[in-house]
């Protein structure tokens, strides 16, 4: 039988999966690999060790559950996360760990430039707010910090870039990664001028921007017969974790929004039209020709929760995390909608959309007498929706929607996509638990499309079924809109004490 | 409390030559030149049952309270902040180790039960410790009471009782260190340190059991861990490190390849090209080769 694999290069972790033509799922895996923070702000990650992951996830899935039993893999699609850099040599060799997108070191550089008119006008081109986290600021900031480094890179590539150099001799970037990078002009789909100059390189530095569907003439030969894959195999570029998963989770046209809830988050939907925000506070990136994915990322999701968990929950096993989580929700269902006036600001890493303030923190506000611990779980969670809900109510400024797609691991609670339908007002759908994830299911939908299994990805992205149907609460929606007046006053009023505070931290 | 203080000299140490010297004692006059800072080739263990001791352990200042264990391993200086014992209730042990290396490989002595893995695992913690004071560790003051009875009781099986005492403050704090070094709670932080540790000291030769005792686990608990946070069980976590780092290695072409084998941890080169050539389909000269060149 034929199948299809997919391969994530994802922020902490490799996921292989392999499906059948029907997309019906045979089987994945994961391996994960380390962040490194080696100063403050740092993250950066190892893009051999990546790489060898990657190698050995696929090697060993291939022998266990493909070719045991004879399936044939015709494509190999690959999607990644946004954002990183690698600077390589002349030769080809990293120069040292790739810079991944939650490094904060280009906070000055992408400061200075997003209230400029020029940074304005590079947004509108680009796609891209102006933040630390796009590699136009972290090129801009290896050339203002180290020369050196800057003078030896004869390429900066994405870590996607990498890999698939590495498989295939090639360096090429789908235009969704190289959309993400604030360097490529999302109306041409050519590498901007303008960007370029300001980070300091020409275009022969950037891997050749290809459609999503490009594939690279051959995989290595060694690659061929140590993965035993056959020799006409397709590998494609494919595209980026969050375009896949919007894609992945039956996201198409006006009507439906997507939300991802993992350590972090984002709303996203797809149209034709670049929105262009004046306060530049929603990303577009290019899913294919002439379709963009619109939206806004959230820094606090999972990391906010799971946080709160290891703080205060109840661990009865050491390291069982999973288990004082189910606990913690138990809990929460016990409190009602609102948490009886108790309202969380999630900002514990900052935050990106819609208020994008690297310095807003974490707060409790309107605590009680009466309140318990269990309204704090519940106003946790609560808080971290809000923070989803703030990002739908910008988004619903440019285009609405009447329902949403939830994935990610957090989808998985029903609590949570309840607690999203009454805030939202409106459905909220998800996959059955069992079902693949929607990056993979995206990767799949891309590859399937390229082989001519469908017309095209908008006929593709119908395809994806969503079974469970979570409808909103009309009472709840009354509650939380009274709450959220609050929030939303909260998160930009106290604009001056997240400064005051965040540099009190920085200098302690 | 009496005073109970054992030195070398004493004849109750005779059927203990590991034992260089025990005290349970309280302080309480202030005598200077009492705790003088110093470097010896034996480990000290310092348990505080009362009062506040001002030390300096290996350059760092420390302030002890009752329950508080200080750890000095063979080399690292120890003594008074004041050169002196301050006003208390202190109880010492002095152990001659037959070996302590930097690498972690202990070997107790003779007198010892515990076995050969044990004795490394422990070594392991001891030497990746970097925190010389222990807090709140009763059981260590506990066990501190029993050594001194025994020493002065002299009831029948006394040796080997303190014996085993001895080896029992050393499990209480193994134990402890990987405790207080870990958050119990966070596996992917624990797990980070530990990833940490083992690139540090690539070229060691790990076993699980080793790793396990570090993260404060037992082997089994420890491997499912590692398999569902990683995807990889605990050895093929390490090869892939090891591979990772070789193909640095490889790609720096003024390192020879038996050279990068052991840097990395492979016990020789031959196991080091299969283990690569599985993976990666090349030898590591070809892969060396094809990618010191420039391409296209």
């Amino acid at each position: 039988m034929d199948c299809i694999v997919t391969i994530e290069i994802g922020t902490g972790a490799i996921r292989v999966a392999a499906f059948d033509l029907e997309g019906v799922i045979i089987g994945s895996v994961k391996g994960s690999y380390p962040t490194f923070h080696s100063k403050p702000g740092y993250s950066e990650q190892d893009p051999e060790q990546i790489f060898i992951t990657m190698l050995y996830m696929l090697k060993n899935f291939l022998n266990e559950k493909i070719h045991p039993k004879n399936h044939t893999v015709v494509s190999i699609c690959f999607s990644s996360a946004m954002h990183s850099v690698l600077a390589i040599s002349k030769t080809g060799v990293p120069l040292g760990n790739a810079i991944v997108w939650s490094d904060n070191r280009a906070k000055k550089e992408a400061d200075d430039l997003k209230h400029s008119d020029f940074g304005k006008s590079l947004y509108q081109m680009t796609g891209t707010p102006i933040h630390a986290m796009s590699p136009l600021n972290k090129i801009a900031w290896i050339k203002n910090n180290n020369k050196e480094w800057f003078d030896a890179a004869y390429k900066f590539l994405s870590i996607k870039t990498y890999i698939i150099q590495q498989l295939t001799g090639e360096y090429v970037v789908d235009y969704s990664v190289a959309s993400a990078t604030g360097l490529l002009n999302i109306h041409s789909l050519q590498w901007e001028d303008l960007a370029l100059q300001h980070a300091g390189i020409n275009k022969s530095q950037l891997a050749e921007a290809v459609p999503v569907f490009y594939a690279p003439k051959k995989l290595k030969r060694q690659y061929q017969t140590s993965l035993g894959l056959p020799e006409n195999v397709k590998l494609l570029v494919g595209s980026s974790d969050g375009c896949m998963a919007t894609l992945g989770a039956g996201v198409w046209g006006d009507e439906k929004a997507t939300v991802t809830m993992e350590e972090s988050g984002a709303v996203r939907v797809v149209g034709k039209e670049v929105l262009q925000d004046k306060q530049q506070r929603l990303f577009n990136y290019v899913l294919s020709d002439g379709y963009y994915v619109s939206g806004g990322p959230t820094n606090n999701v999972g990391a906010a929760f799971e946080w709160y968990a290891k703080q205060f929950g109840d661990f009865k096993k050491v390291f069982d995390l999973e288990d004082c989580i189910e606990d913690l929700l138990i809990e929460a269902g016990r409190v009602p909608a609102g948490s009886e006036g108790l309202i969380f600001l999630p900002y514990l890493q900052g935050e990106r959309a819609p208020i994008w303030n690297a310095n807003a923190r974490g707060a409790y506000f309107g605590l009680n007498i009466k309140h318990e611990q269990r309204h704090f779980i519940r106003a946790t969670i609560e808080g971290i929706l809000f923070a989803f809900y703030n990002i739908g109510k910008t988004l619903e400024e440019h285009r609405s929607f009447t329902s949403l797609s939830a994935n990610g691991t957090y989808a998985a609670y029903p609590l949570w996509t309840q607690m999203m339908a009454d805030m939202f007002n409106k459905p909220v759908l998800v996959k059955q638990n069992s079902g693949p994830d929607s990056v993979a299911c995206g990767a799949f939908l891309v590859s399937a499309t390229e082989m001519g299994l469908y017309k095209d990805l908008e006929q593709a992205a119908q395809k994806v079924k969503l079974a469970e149907n979570f409808q909103p609460n009309a009472q709840h929606h009354e509650i939380y809109m009274k709450l959220f007046a609050i929030f939303e006053r909260l998160s930009t009023k106290l604009f001056d004490e997240f400064e005051a505070i965040a540099d009190l931290q920085q200098n302690t | 409390m009496n005073q109970y203080f054992l030195r070398k000299e004493c004849k109750e140490l005779h059927a203990f030559p590991h034992i260089i010297e025990f005290a349970f004692k309280k302080i309480s006059t202030i005598q200077f030149g009492s705790l003088t800072k110093a470097a010896h080739d034996f480990l000290r263990i310092y348990y505080v049952a009362d009062g506040r001791f001002d030390w300096m352990i290996d350059n760092q200042h420390y302030i002890l309270y009752p329950g508080d264990l200080a750890l000095i391993l063979p080399g690292q200086s120890f003594g008074g902040e004041k050169d002196l014992l301050d006003i208390g209730t202190v109880a010492w042990l002095h152990l001659g180790l037959q070996q302590l290396e930097p690498t972690g490989k202990m070997i107790m002595g003779k007198w010892s039960r515990l076995s050969d893995s044990e004795c490394r695992s422990i070594g392991q913690i001891l030497v990746l410790n970097n925190c010389p004071v222990l807090s709140k560790l009763k059981e260590a003051g506990t066990l501190m009471q029993h050594i001194q009875q025994e020493f002065a009781q002299q009831e029948i099986g006394y040796t080997t009782r303190i014996n085993q005492l001895i080896e029992e403050l050393f499990i209480v704090v193994a134990r402890q260190l990987t405790r207080q070094n870990t958050s119990r709670r966070d596996f992917p932080q624990t797990f980070m340190k530990l990833e940490q540790t083992l690139r540090e000291r690539l070229s060691h030769q790990w076993t699980v059991e080793e790793m396990a005792a570090l993260v404060g686990l037992g082997n089994t608990a420890f491997s499912e861990k590692v398999k569902s946070y990683t995807g990889f069980s605990p050895l093929n976590y390490l090869i892939n490190i090891r591979i990772s780092e070789a193909i640095k290695l490889l790609k720096r072409p003024d390192v020879h390849v038996t050279d990068i084998a052991l840097d990395v941890g492979f016990y020789s080169s031959q196991h080091f090209a299969t283990t690569f050539k599985k993976l990666t389909g090349y030898t590591p000269s070809e892969f060396r080769k094809k990618n010191t060149t420039t391409p296209e």
